[in-house]
């Protein structure tokens, strides 16, 4: 095979998922030359739309966190309006922050977007529970404070600043979500409705880190969630643009095979699968370090400490989506929430556990666009989507001959359960339905067993140490970072900008350094 | 508030403090197995969905005048991955200095493409299809992309009655889906109106009397030709209720346009809701124009640029193929997305009823150049054949 060698670029971006292309912008907007290979044929990876008969599905994109309005902007908003994107994308709001159902102690509550709110209405379902759902706001907003202060100094913290400042967060900083939720004396009802966003992040709260969950629910509680009109794909499809704007290049159709280095810390170039060769000297990679240092990187520069920190962590959940296009209304169905949790069991340790298994996982986060954005599907129809995980590779299990089939079983639950849950017949009215497993996430982006949510934030792993070790573990293979959900601030839409943003500025500064 | 946990806040404090040497030396103690070069469900995503491969002709067997059933093995792999019955694929091959490609129905089942056998049905029409029909020999190699499509069964959404309607060549994804309801893969039960001209005419006569054994049932419908056993005429709602009740049967529906426009004529006073008929699709034709203009298109592949030629009623796609240009394409119908290119200049109009982009595609500049025609010099960019 011919083997030819393109230009040079100061930095290539490996994936033009959402940390991808936000560090792409970063690069670029720095100041130095960017080229951003992505193996499909359209950017965004999971941020990213399909077309069924006359409907457009939204492909993962449930609600983005920490956006906010115009006039009081949370930071993703912020980030987005710095990297000139924001006014390419239409903008909306969600309605309300959830409808916990579970089917063990029969909840059924509808949460409001809003601090007071939110607290009248747990009080309303918990009576007694005002007092620790206070605590609980205030201990969020000294955790928002010091991780505002954190990034201002770009992680570099005063120990004496932040004890001074923020000793909540400190003490509270090393337990779970439930430990704390124990200290606050929450009122056990009120700490199950409370905990309801955990899917989100994919660890139960037994494991979860407060600080972790807790700056994620203060950020939906008092910014609201919001969406893009045209689903993620116009993000994706504006931050592609803004990349463009900038001078830089992205490359569809471009799968990268190696990442070559003279040894750690030397990259010097990057192939493509037809052996194409692209001089470089730093890469961001917005894919998992099990596939960059297990099949991409030169064999002679991959160390044991790579290896060792590598094995150490243990994949989060294994994507699994159902689309449905229903040829009725919300309104018809009866379907009156936007966004849906919907458990077993309220007891997130133990339907984690139920979820390691094809056969025992009952649990879904089920989206109806239209009670969002009602001109998302024709007048008359509405679109749905259900999303799972399952916690063990045990969908690995399914035969080939079986495939199509057992989609159809896991589908035909999931539909099952949200009638009985809801009370709404939803089966009848089945006009376009499209179903994702692990197997078509693995395939789609190339994720190891079809992981979606990269390495599982918990314990040891969870988010806090991880963004206090971002310098030390960028120092494993100099030369290259990380973006997106396998990233230091684990996965999801706005972790995954945010990850993209610090590896791209901090990319930047090795260039500048290096020119210097 | 002051929050604490353990009886002396200093505690809770030095808890925090261990975070990074913790995390630190979790991840100094992993294993120093090599990391793994594959995954279990990533091998399974490889065989279902291969993207091209590498396939030779085995066989080819007429069928009926003008049409030929083409078998091949596939040269990249020792099976062909298991589809949904009703499914396509894209035979992609260089005659000339074209590189051409078109969607044929599977006519084998899923079962026998596990036994590295893949047919296709292929009717004397067109360019690529009739240098199939006329020039293709057991050995030759081709490429092609893995099944896909969404023409076919879908368990939640039909009814177990279906009925499948099939115009001439139009027939091949129906021997498919029968097939596979014979191997015990699909749970409807399928009735099928096979409409043609004559009984000569008629494909695959003795492949669907023996399923007639295994449960399809069959109406041989003959538009010119009075038989014994044979209906005679067009397939109308008079007919199909003859045999099966039109209000709960799920439609599937294959051939060319004018049984689309008939059908649709005569099932109209049924209001059936849209989700009980389903139409395979077809490629995008050249428009029929009296004198076309030809523009130049300039195309960006990676680095590369090429220009070449675009006449005003040939799509995109077809001038880049003419030129020799690899454009990825699938389906040419303009649904499935995989030419997807971002276009930079230029005018251009879409085939009617055939603008598959998603609303973002429309606003940032995206383009299926598969049923796009040009209307001026343009400008594109195309992501390169994988």
């Amino acid at each position: 095979m011919e083997k030819r060698t393109t230009r040079a670029y100061d930095a290539v971006v490996i994936g033009a998922g959402n940390g991808g292309l936000t560090a792409a912008i970063r690069i670029l907007q720095g100041g130095f030359s960017c080229l951003v290979l992505e193996k499909h044929n359209l950017p965004g990876g999971f941020a990213t739309s399909f077309r069924r008969g006359r409907f457009e599905f939204e492909a993962s994109l449930h609600e983005l966190n920490d956006f906010g309005s115009a006039q009081e902007p949370g930071e993703i908003r912020e980030l987005f309006r710095s990297l000139g994107v924001e006014d390419k994308i239409e903008w909306l709001r969600i309605p309300e922050a959830y409808h916990l159902i579970t089917t063990d102690k029969q909840y059924d509550c509808v949460m409001p977007f809003g601090v007071q709110a939110f607290i009248d209405r747990m009080e309303e379902y918990v009576p007694g529970s005002r007092k620790s759902m206070e605590a609980f706001f205030e201990l969020c907003e000294e955790v928002r404070a010091a991780q505002a202060y954190s990034s201002s100094v770009n992680g570099e913290t005063d120990a004496a600043y932040m004890k001074k400042n923020f000793p909540n967060f400190i003490r509270a900083g090393s337990y779970s979500v439930n430990e704390v939720l124990d200290s606050l004396k929450m009122p056990a009802r009120a700490r199950d409705i409370l905990n309801a966003y955990w899917c989100y992040l994919g660890v139960d709260c037994d494991r979860l880190s407060f600080l972790h969950y807790g700056s994620m629910v203060i950020r939906y509680i008092t910014r609201d969630a919001w969406m893009p009109k045209m689903r993620s794909h116009e993000i994706s499809l504006a931050l592609e643009e803004r990349i463009r704007e900038l001078g830089g290049e992205i490359w569809y159709h471009s799968p990268v095979s190696k990442i070559h280095a003279d040894g750690p810390g030397a990259i010097t170039a990057v192939e493509l699968a037809d052996g194409t060769q692209i001089p470089t000297r730093h890469v961001i990679a917005n894919c998992s370090p099990h596939l960059v240092f297990g099949t991409m990187l030169d064999k002679g520069a991959v160390t044991e400490p790579m290896v060792r920190a590598t094995n150490s962590r243990a994949f989060s959940g294994r994507g699994f989506s159902l689309f449905l296009g229903l040829n009725k209304s919300a309104q018809e169905l009866g379907i009156k929430s936007h966004n849906y949790f919907i458990y077993d069991t309220a007891d997130s340790a133990d339907q984690y556990d139920r979820m390691r298994r094809v056969e025992t996982n009952h649990v879904q986060a089920t989206v109806c666009l239209n009670n969002a954005f009602p001109g998302c599907s024709p007048e008359g129809t509405c679109m749905m989507y259900f999303t799972t995980m399952f916690m063990s590779d045990d969908w690995g299990n399914v035969a080939d001959t079986e495939y199509f089939k057992a989609k159809d079983r896991m589908a035909d639950d999931m539909i099952r359960v949200f009638e009985r849950e809801t009370g709404c017949r939803i089966r009848d009215s089945i006009e376009e339905i499209a179903v994702a497993s692990p197997t078509t996430y693995a395939r789609y982006c190339g994720h190891p067993q079809g992981v979606i949510y990269g390495y599982e934030a918990a314990e040891w792993d969870s988010l806090m140490p991880r963004m206090m070790m971002i310098k030390e573990d960028a120092q494993l293979f100099p030369g290259l970072r990380f973006a997106g959900g396998w990233a230091m601030r684990s996965s999801g839409y706005s972790s995954s900008y945010v990850s993209g943003d610090l590896s791209g500025r901090q990319t930047v500064g090795d260039l500048k350094r290096e020119v210097r | 508030m002051k929050f604490k946990r353990q009886i002396f806040g200093f505690q809770d404090m030095l808890r925090f403090k261990k975070l990074v040497p913790n995390r630190r030396a979790a991840l100094a103690a992993g294993s120093d197995k090599p990391l793994p070069e594959t995954y279990r469900v990533n091998q399974q995503a490889g065989r279902l969905h291969p993207g091209v491969m590498e396939v030779e002709l085995t066989a080819v067997r007429p069928l009926a005048p003008g049409m030929k059933e083409l078998t091949f093995r596939r040269l990249d792999a020792g099976a062909f991955p298991f589809f949904r019955a009703g499914q396509y694929v894209s035979l992609q091959g260089r005659v000339g200095e074209s590189l051409v490609s078109r969607p044929y129905s599977i006519v084998s089942s899923p079962r026998q493409a596990l036994e590295n056998k893949l047919a296709l049905g292929v009717a004397d029409a067109g360019f690529f299809s009739g240098w199939l029909n006329r020039e293709a020999r057991p050995g030759d190699r081709f490429r092609m992309t893995e099944p896909s499509g969404e023409f076919h069964y879908e368990t939640l959404r039909d009814g177990r009655q279906i009925v499948c309607i099939a115009g001439g060549a139009g027939i091949t994804p129906f021997l498919s889906m029968a097939r596979s309801m014979a191997e015990g893969d699909e749970p409807y039960q399928m009735l099928l109106f096979y409409g043609a001209r004559t009984e000569a005419q008629l494909a695959f006569r003795a492949e669907l009397d023996a399923l007639a054994e295994k449960g399809l049932r069959v109406v041989y419908v003959l538009s010119d030709e009075t038989k014994a056993g044979f209906e005679h005429g067009f397939v109308t709602a008079e007919l199909l209720e003859k045999y099966v009740d039109i209000r709960t049967s799920s439609f599937f529906l294959c051939g060319p346009q004018a049984m689309y426009d008939f059908l649709d004529a005569q099932l109209a006073p049924y209001g059936l809701p849209r989700k009980a008929v389903h139409r395979d699709a077809s490629c995008c034709p050249n428009l029929r124009l009296e004198a076309p203009r030809v523009f130049r298109l300039t195309v960006h592949v990676r680095d590369q640029i090429f220009s070449m030629e675009a006449a005003e009623h040939e799509t995109l796609l077809t001038a880049m193929e003419r030129a020799g240009v690899p454009a990825p394409n699938r389906c040419r119908a303009g649904g499935c997305g995989y030419c997807h290119s971002k276009w930079l200049s230029g005018e251009f109009r879409i085939a009617e009823g055939r603008d598959g982009r998603r609303e973002a595609d429309r606003k940032f500049g995206w383009i299926h150049p598969c049923v796009t025609y040009p209307m001026s010099d343009m400008e594109l960019e195309v992501p390169a054949e994988k």
